[in-house]
């Protein structure tokens, strides 16, 4: 074998696969035709006729070509296929090929080492043996397939955020708006808009978390302010006895950490809700737990309203067992009497779990009058609130609550993904 | 069943009471299944049963705010109603004579008392401890955890009264508490008695401590500590009781008293009034007349969803224990006096429908045509996120809370502002992060172990403070990423950078800043439009020793909100 080494160009590749042009022109000629209508059916024409009318198998009269003969052997196609499996061609089709730029030379560097590796047994195949159709002349090792490669990490996203946003996902499509509200939220919009009173056990220091700085924050309207006020002394026009207390506006400006997610609802239903309207949020949440299996530093919780005027207790019970069928994919589901400082009628539903049976999912109530009249809502509005931390704890099959924000770069990275 | 998730009990911790399946059956007068109580009876008492070993049942009721139903004859009576004879159960109560004289100087300390004596009593194991547990519930949750209610039962014949509502000095009167052998000052039960240690923290700072005595000079109780071991003990033998409920607020004490005394007069025992006279104002409890209150039919068929005739209606309160008569389109009502829970029509509308049964309702999904959407600033971090896991890195979540050596110290920095918690768990959670950086290096120093390159991520909320909002906090989302392995460099992270910010279209500029977290000349302010929204560098290696971090890091950060605003 010699130094040289010639490969085809991509035009000698086409009219391997195709066909020389004049050759195609020749046999397209089943009598004389005009110029004009040949020119459309083959291609590279010009490249056709020129070489067909040199080879003397046509000829040209007053705008007809006529066939002279018919040719079967056409050497370029020939050779052009020799070369394509690495096979000799003599020097002067070589010439001819060059010329017609239907094939190039190899570069030598490229050939020689290509060279060199002939009759070997290879391990990888490098691109040398590729472009000079040499690889056909080595033996490639053969590996043991049953073993993968070195581990490799794709890049992921943490698997409870994605739980998070395929939820959220979910909740878009049942056509809930979603609602945000500020981390540090003001004890007015934390309780005291949602009827919980200031002496309620749940805000007590050992419930909620209290700042030492900053300490107070600003309070909405006048009147929103003083119509909470006299909903929690006297139930003011809501037609309750409210909780018979002297209210204190300093303790309601005190600012804290959300601790529940309804303080986005309260705001919402103050500013003017869209009626129908159905609105979610997904928020965390802070309360002074000791850490443990159970109880992170910090919480997730999902809540959200309905609000129409046709709601009654029996939509309330629906909405709940629409998350049931399309959040906790359960067919199975039972309600239970319940309480919430801020509903009546309360309920919380059970549902059915394949393997870790009945467990609760979440809870709903109607908003009570001595919250949303003083907020400006005259209609019903149904709250409801999801246990969306345990729900990734059993899609994600976590048992500890902690890992839901795990430190564990390689419990990360090997984490499957929810599907 | 799995404990009640906490992200959902915004009502506070329900009580769990143990039950015996036989003692129940007989308060009710009728023998039910388990399983039938499971399915349905316990469902009238707002219960669920969360294990069943033999003849003792564990029953979470999921109301906190109706201590009634904290015991096995409050059960019963829900279940009565429903299963046996409705209607008001009437407690009679006649006088006792006996006298309760609350001190002046109390003022400030536990000024208030209300009392009771109930007499005849059989008492025996179940009623025992039926007693202590309802006593211990209705004191930690319906009296948070015995400051708002403190109970104390008592032998009454070993009292002689009157008694006395007094305060004594720490180191005054001994007596021997509950369980002890041994005559203690005040001061020493609160250091010494288990329940002195467990509850003292409520009379510590106090000059002086409440003290029931009788007219013999003997000690009743410290409230809300520990009875006496002489008058404060009773057993099987006890016949007549003396009980009392202290604290700051009678609405709080009257229904407390009246939840205890109901519950044993259930069990045969006679209740009796005892006066109880403050400086200028005289009570005489318990007092357990029924209350009155109206349900308007046509309110609660507009909350019900259900088309109740007023008989109907009347027959399902009845059920629930009220005494229930139509008076044309409305129902009066009367309740019984341990319940302190009816504020509005609502509260009565749950108990007609408790009655009814949830389960027996069809549930409607509401069919509203409302459109959904998720809010910009999420889907965007939703869109970020997939870009920058595309790059091959890692998304983590950490905590919002932190702490000031995290967030300043070990980032060289000196310390600025954050919003700082008062009440602290554990001083590793005492701020909220300023920025996100920290948490990813703290996250790295605990993952040195791990194979590298290590490349991670976290899209997440910190709060600075900003004294024009309303909260004085601002809340900003923010993306951070970090790089690391034994060789890597500021161009590995400006590479990060441009893809993320090429992806979305965003010009960008990079000028050099000073910042004492990053190796100088080696840190650059991100800029859009003119406004810088974040920087990118190579860690200042003083702050890898202070996370311990023994290879090159470098890492950036950016406020999403200032990309898409």
């Amino acid at each position: 074998m010699s130094g040289s080494m010639y490969k085809l160009t991509e035009e000698g590749k086409n009219y391997l696969e195709n066909g020389l042009p004049e050759a195609n022109l020749a046999e397209s000629l089943r009598g004389p035709m005009k110029i004009e209508d040949l020119k459309a059916r083959i291609e590279n024409f010009g490249i056709a006729l020129q070489w067909a009318k040199k080879k003397r198998w046509i000829r040209l009269e007053s705008g007809k070509l006529f066939l002279v003969r018919k040719t079967r052997h056409i050497p370029e196609h020939d050779a052009l296929k020799r070369l394509s499996e690495g096979k000799q061609v003599d020097g002067k089709m070589i010439d001819l090929l060059l010329k017609r730029k239907l094939i190039y030379m190899e570069r030598e560097d490229v050939v020689k080492k290509a060279e060199k590796m002939l009759g070997k047994e290879i391990l990888n195949l490098p691109p040398e043996l590729i472009k000079t159709g040499m690889w056909r002349r080595v033996k490639i090792k053969p590996y043991n397939v049953r073993v993968t490669g070195k581990k490799i990490y794709p890049g992921k996203r943490q698997p409870y955020k994605h739980f998070l946003s395929e939820v959220r996902q979910r909740l878009v499509e049942l056509g809930f708006m979603e609602m945000m509200g500020p981390m540090i939220e003001t004890e007015f919009w934390n309780f005291d808009a949602l009827y919980q009173a200031q002496n309620h056990p749940s805000r007590d220091w050992a419930q909620t978390y209290t700042l030492k700085h900053p300490k107070y924050g600003k309070l909405p309207g006048r009147g929103v302010v003083s119509r909470v006020k006299a909903a929690h002394e006297n139930g003011w026009k809501t037609g309750s006895t409210g909780w018979g207390y002297r209210w204190d506006i300093k303790k309601a400006s005190q600012l804290m950490p959300r601790a529940h997610t309804t303080a986005s609802s309260a705001r919402t239903l103050a500013n003017l809700p869209e009626i129908p309207g159905k609105y979610f949020a997904i928020s965390r949440c802070f309360r002074p737990d000791v850490i443990d299996a159970t109880h992170g530093v910090e919480f997730n919780q999902m809540e959200g309203i309905v609000i129409d005027k046709s709601l009654t207790f029996r939509e309330m019970l629906g909405t709940l067992k629409m998350f049931a069928m399309e959040i906790g994919g359960a067919k199975k589901f039972r309600f239970y009497a319940d309480y919430y400082p801020f509903t009546e009628p309360s309920v919380q539903i059970s549902i059915k779990h394949p393997e870790m049976g009945w467990i609760e999912l979440a809870g709903a109530g109607i908003f009570r009058p001595e919250l949303t009249e003083p907020l400006g809502v005259k209609e019903p509005v149904i709250a409801w609130g999801l246990g969306i931390d345990r729900l990734a704890m059993f899609k994600l099959n976590i048992k500890d609550i902690r890992e839901l924000f795990s430190k564990n770069l390689d419990w990360l990275r090997n984490q499957r993904m929810l599907i | 069943m799995v404990e009640k998730p906490k992200d959902v009990d915004i009502g506070g911790k329900m009580p769990t009471i143990e039950v015996s399946h036989q003692d129940l059956c007989r308060l009710v007068g009728k023998s039910i299944p388990i399983n039938k109580l499971k399915e349905e009876g316990i469902l009238f008492a707002k219960g669920e049963i969360d294990e069943a070993k033999g003849d003792l049942l564990k029953i979470d009721i999921k109301d906190t705010n109706r201590p009634d139903l904290w015991s096995t004859e409050g059960i019963a009576r829900e279940i009565k109603g429903r299963y046996v004879s409705g209607g008001l159960p009437r407690y009679k109560t006649k006088k006792s004579g006996i006298v309760v004289k609350v001190d002046k100087g109390l003022k400030g300390i536990r000024p208030f008392t209300v009392c009771a004596v109930v007499k005849n009593l059989k008492i025996y194991d179940h009623s025992l401890s039926q007693l202590i547990q309802l006593q211990e519930k209705v004191s930690v949750t319906f009296g948070r955890n015995r400051k708002e209610v403190a109970i104390g039962v008592y032998d009454l014949n070993r009292i002689k009264p009157p008694i006395r509502f007094t305060t004594v000095k720490p180191d005054g009167i001994k007596f021997i508490p509950l369980e002890f052998r041994k005559a203690l000052t005040p001061r020493q039960i609160l250091k010494e008695h288990p329940k002195g240690r467990e509850f003292g923290y409520l009379l510590e700072a106090l000059p002086e401590y409440p003290m029931f005595i009788d007219s013999a000079e003997e000690v009743l109780s410290i409230p809300p500590i520990i009875n006496s071991e002489y008058t404060g003990k009773v057993t099987k033998e006890t016949k007549d009781v003396f009980i009392e409920c202290s604290g700051f607020n009678l609405k709080f004490l009257i229904p407390a008293l009246n939840v205890m005394v109901a519950a044993l007069s259930d069990r045969g025992g006679d209740i009796e009034r005892v006066r109880v006279v403050y400086p200028g104002r005289v009570l005489e409890t318990p007092e357990l007349e029924p209350k009155a209150f109206e349900l308007n039919l046509e309110y609660l068929n507009t909350v019900s969803g259900l088309d109740l005739s007023i008989e109907r209606a009347c027959r399902l309160l009845n059920q629930a224990r009220y005494e229930a008569k139509p008076s044309g389109k409305r129902i009066k009502l009367l309740y019984p006096a341990y319940r302190q829970d009816i504020m509005h029509q609502r509260d009565v509308v749950e108990d007609v429908l408790i009655s009814y049964g949830y389960n027996k309702i069809e549930a409607v999904i509401p069919k509203l045509a409302t459109v959904g959407s998720q809010n910009p600033i999420e889907s965007f971090s939703s869109t970020v996120s997939d870009i920058m896991a595309g790059l091959g890195l890692q998304e983590v979540l950490s905590y919002i809370l932190t702490n000031k050596k995290n967030l300043f110290e070990k980032m060289n920095l000196r310390e600025g502002g954050s919003v700082e918690i008062e009440n602290i768990v554990s001083a590793n959670w005492s701020v909220f992060r300023t920025w996100l950086l920290p948490s990813l290096l703290e996250f790295l120093s605990r993952n040195k172990h791990v194979e590298y390159p290590q490349g991670i991520f976290e899209i997440g909320d910190v709060v600075n403070l900003d004294n024009r909002e309303e909260t004085k906090t601002k809340d900003t989302r923010k993306m951070a990423v970090a790089l690391t392995d034994n060789v890597v460099g500021y161009e590995d992270i400006s590479s990060v950078l441009d893809s993320l910010l090429r992806s979305l279209g965003t010009e960008y500029k990079l000028n050099r800043i000073e910042h004492p977290s990053f190796i100088r000349g080696r840190v650059a302010g991100i800029f859009v439009r003119g406004r810088k929204i974040g920087f990118v560098g190579e860690i200042n290696p003083l702050v890898l020793e202070k996370w311990d971090l023994e290879k090159p890091v470098v890492g950036l950060e950016l406020d999403l909100q200032g990309l898409v605003s």
